[in-house]
């Protein structure tokens, strides 16, 4: 149990290390970064919003895509580079089973995006906290209530988030067990990606009756096996109006996300089992 | 039956995550703006996917809003609603979109048409009336949407007033909207004027006046100067009701 452990860290840590010397990491890093930073420029297009609302709408949004497109392309490209370059065949000659070496691609790409959406969440919480000071100084002068923003709450998007990307990389890891190619594994995750991010119309509709059997029982199934990302998406009553957020929402959305991560995760390695490398 | 366990245990723990999914679910929907599969119709085909996909979604609606602007000075009907909808979709917590779409629909598109169907001199008169009143429930419509989704209620409630006797000429209608403006903290002024006049000339006149009266006491006699435009409403109110003085508002020490 031990040696197995100790393989999976080793494979975890060869891998977290390729992808940050990736300059695809790096170039999605500094856009996103960029993005956050120039959120405070931007609010000159906005129409009616508080500011802070903008500026946080403006990070969540760089989270979202620029993780995705990380979470999807990365994935799918380091799982690939060990099979197109043969060092999967030396691997998995080694005492390594396959589960571990899946398990350690695992780990260590959601090690990457664990840093990706930490430094954007310091980078926002930044820009935000400087915008609420401004504010709260303009407030003072008018008499107004300002928008203020919960570091807490920023804090627990970003766990979300992380959950999000884990279970993206759950899946682009199962469909890449089965793929042949890497362009199949990236069309195929970007459209689970879409297809999750969607998948609150079926589980909205489940939740209320209806007369129809078949297609009852169609968006039972689907909202079963398509898991819903949207619900990682509360950063706005979660920074903005932490007070709204219901006890206990986060922790059973992050049970979620870890749920989803250890079901794909099997299913994964049963499909990789089966694979010929 | 061995070979395919591990499958059948994959697939369970799947469908145990959907319904522990379901179960968060239930609880994270109230905290997410309401767009549903109806408020999503409208979005589509307008290039928003990334805003309803997750992120974005104020700066995409803002996007939207300014794509609109470009609809409304080609006076394109289809396209500027289609558009003013969607960003008020994507982003349904927000005033400034259901108010300003509300307007729109209300009061530009009917004069659109008439121009499309080759302007005012050629179209009757009747009409006419009937667009700026099919336009203006369509306003309506969407200002009603607005108040269910929207924070900040007062402003929707008073445009929606506005609308209503203004175009739809329903004065009763008008009136309900303003008497819900009025009650509101911060509320206007001249909303529970208006909402007082409309009764009046509905002929609810003794209702208009009780109502108008027990305003000025509770809201307005207190405040600032006293609201003495108001107070000489009601005091035409008397008149006209022919009330006697002990029926009267007392008189005020600072009233001329």
């Amino acid at each position: 149990m031990k040696a197995s452990l100790q393989r999976t860290i080793w494979i975890c840590r060869v891998t977290f290390l390729e992808a940050v010397r990736q300059r695809f990491f790096a170039f999605l890093l500094i856009l996103g970064a960029a993005m956050v930073l120039s959120s405070v420029s931007f609010r000159v297009l906005d129409f009616g919003h508080g500011e802070l609302k903008f500026i946080a709408d403006f990070g969540f949004g760089g989270m979202f895509l620029f993780g995705s497109v990380l979470a999807v392309v990365m994935t799918a490209q380091l799982f690939f580079s060990e099979m197109d370059n043969r060092t999967a065949l030396t691997l998995l000659a080694k005492p390594l089973s396959r589960t571990e070496f899946l398990l350690g691609k695992f780990f260590g790409t959601w090690a990457v995006l664990g840093v990706f959406v930490l430094i954007l969440s310091i980078l926002l919480g930044l820009v935000m906290w400087g915008r609420e000071q401004e504010l709260l100084a303009a407030a003072e002068q008018s008499g107004k209530i300002p928008a203020q923003f919960s570091a807490g709450g920023l804090l627990s998007f970003a766990l979300l988030q992380w959950f999000r990307l884990g279970v993206v990389i759950t899946i682009v890891l199962a469909v890449c067990a089965a793929a042949r190619t890497f362009l199949f594994a990236v069309v195929m995750g970007a459209m689970a990606v879409v297809a999750g991010q969607l998948q609150w119309i079926a589980q909205d509709a489940v939740l209320k009756p209806t007369q129809h059997g078949l297609y009852s029982t169609f968006l039972w199934v689907t909202s079963r096996l398509i898991p819903n990302l949207q619900q990682f998406n509360i950063g706005d009553a979660l920074v903005l109006e932490s007070a709204s957020v219901p006890s206990g929402a986060v922790a059973m959305a992050v049970g979620s996300g870890g749920f989803y991560m250890v079901a794909f995760l099997v299913l994964a390695a049963l499909i990789f089992r089966r694979r010929e490398i | 039956m061995r070979r395919s366990s591990p499958w059948v245990i994959a697939v369970v723990l799947i469908l145990g995550a959907g319904y522990f999914s379901e179960c968060s679910w239930k609880k994270i929907r109230p905290c997410i703006p309401e767009i549903g599969r109806k408020e999503l119709e409208p979005t589509i085909g307008q290039g928003v996917l990334l805003g309803i996909l997750g992120g974005f979604r104020t700066v995409v609606a803002d996007l939207t809003w300014i794509r609109s602007y470009v609809m409304w000075e080609r006076r394109d009907r289809a396209g500027c609603e289609a558009l003013m909808r969607a960003a008020c979709a994507l982003d349904p917590h927000s005033r400034y979109f259901w108010e300003n779409t509300g307007y729109s629909i209300g009061y530009d598109l009917a004069h659109w048409e008439i121009i499309r169907r080759g302007g005012y001199k050629n179209v009757p008169q009747e009409t006419q009336e009937r667009l700026f009143r099919s336009y203006a429930r369509r306003g309506l419509d969407v200002l009603d949407d607005g108040l269910n989704y929207s924070k900040s209620k007062l402003p929707l409630l008073v445009c929606a007033g506005q609308l209503a006797e203004i175009k739809l000429k329903d004065s009763a209608l008008a009136s309900r909207y303003y008497h819900e403006a009025a009650v509101l903290p911060y509320a206007p002024w001249y909303a529970a004027r208006i909402a007082a006049h409309l009764d009046w000339d509905l002929g609810k006149r003794e209702e208009a006046y009780q109502w108008y009266r027990g305003y000025w006491l509770s809201r307005m006699k207190g405040v600032d100067d006293g609201y003495p435009d108001d107070l000489v409403q009601i005091r035409e109110m008397e008149k006209q009701l022919k009330l006697t003085p002990q029926a009267r508002l007392p008189k005020q020490a600072w009233e001329k």
